[in-house]
């Protein structure tokens, strides 16, 4: 019998309410993170809120299994990536979405080196998310990871499953087609 | 008087803030650009609610045995 869904043992609530009192702390410490890679790489307010919810629940319900070999952030990430990447996926397989075509924004003239000028910050949120819409789902998660200062270059290619030298690589053009990008959308 | 100076006082603060809203901002990077998004961006509420709710619902998690830790499985 699957006992995964039934209601917890009565034994069990003490053990459920510290557990619960102390992810509340990993919630907190983490939920913007995970929320703002959701928002920015599903594009939509709802269905990231939908997203972090889900990726907490994975967390809360494997939290036994974290080993503590990564950063609890990291680990989070990678529960965060593998469920937006399966929902992408998913809407993949029912609608044919845009793909992008990196190739126009990698031969752009490099304007990675001048600053990124903002006037109205207030419409900022739909630029920067205008920007990544047209980049790949590739291009986009690394921009997003490694604006996470708590994160290595090494922690990001574990968490994409390419090396270093790659990370670095494919960043440097990843950011040229964002600069390249961003300016269009003014 | 008073009503003189709180007048100059609120066109001194329109004013400030008029040029803080012409004001450009600048980022050196598309990561200071992103960093600075993410500051902004306000986790909504209701996910913790939602939260707090489901983890009502599911079972404790369950310590990995030492076992499993060393040997795997």
């Amino acid at each position: 019998m699957d006992n995964s869904s039934v209601e917890p043992d009565r034994r069990d609530r003490p053990l459920l309410q510290t557990a619960t009192a102390d992810f509340s702390k990993v919630y907190e410490e983490h939920s913007r993170a995970i929320y703002y890679l959701t928002l920015r790489f599903l594009g939509d307010g709802s269905r990231a809120e939908d997203a972090t919810h889900d990726v907490f629940v994975k967390a809360f319900r494997r939290l036994g299994q974290f080993r503590g070999e990564a950063s609890m952030r990291t680990w989070l990430y990678r529960i965060a990536i593998n469920h937006c990447q399966n929902l992408v996926q998913s809407w993949q397989n029912r609608h044919v979405l845009p793909s992008s075509d990196d190739a126009v924004w990698d031969t752009t003239p490099a304007r990675t080196d001048s600053p990124l000028r903002v006037l109205e910050t207030k419409e900022l949120g739909q630029r920067i998310q205008k920007t990544l819409d047209v980049l790949s789902d590739e291009y986009r998660l690394l921009l997003l990871l490694v604006a996470d200062e708590e994160l290595s270059y090494e922690e990001i290619g574990a968490l994409v499953g390419q090396s270093t030298d790659s990370v670095r690589g494919k960043l440097h053009r990843a950011r040229k087609a964002f600069a390249a990008h961003f300016e269009r959308t003014n | 008087m008073k009503h003189q100076n709180e007048f100059s006082q609120k066109q001194e603060h329109i004013e400030e803030h008029r040029t803080q809203a012409g004001k450009a901002q600048e980022f050196s990077s598309s990561d200071e650009l992103l960093r600075f998004d993410a500051a902004q961006t306000i986790v909504p509420p209701e996910i913790a609610r939602r939260l707090q709710r489901s983890a009502a619902e599911v079972r404790p998690p369950a310590a990995r045995s030492w076992w499993k830790n060393i040997f795997g499985g």
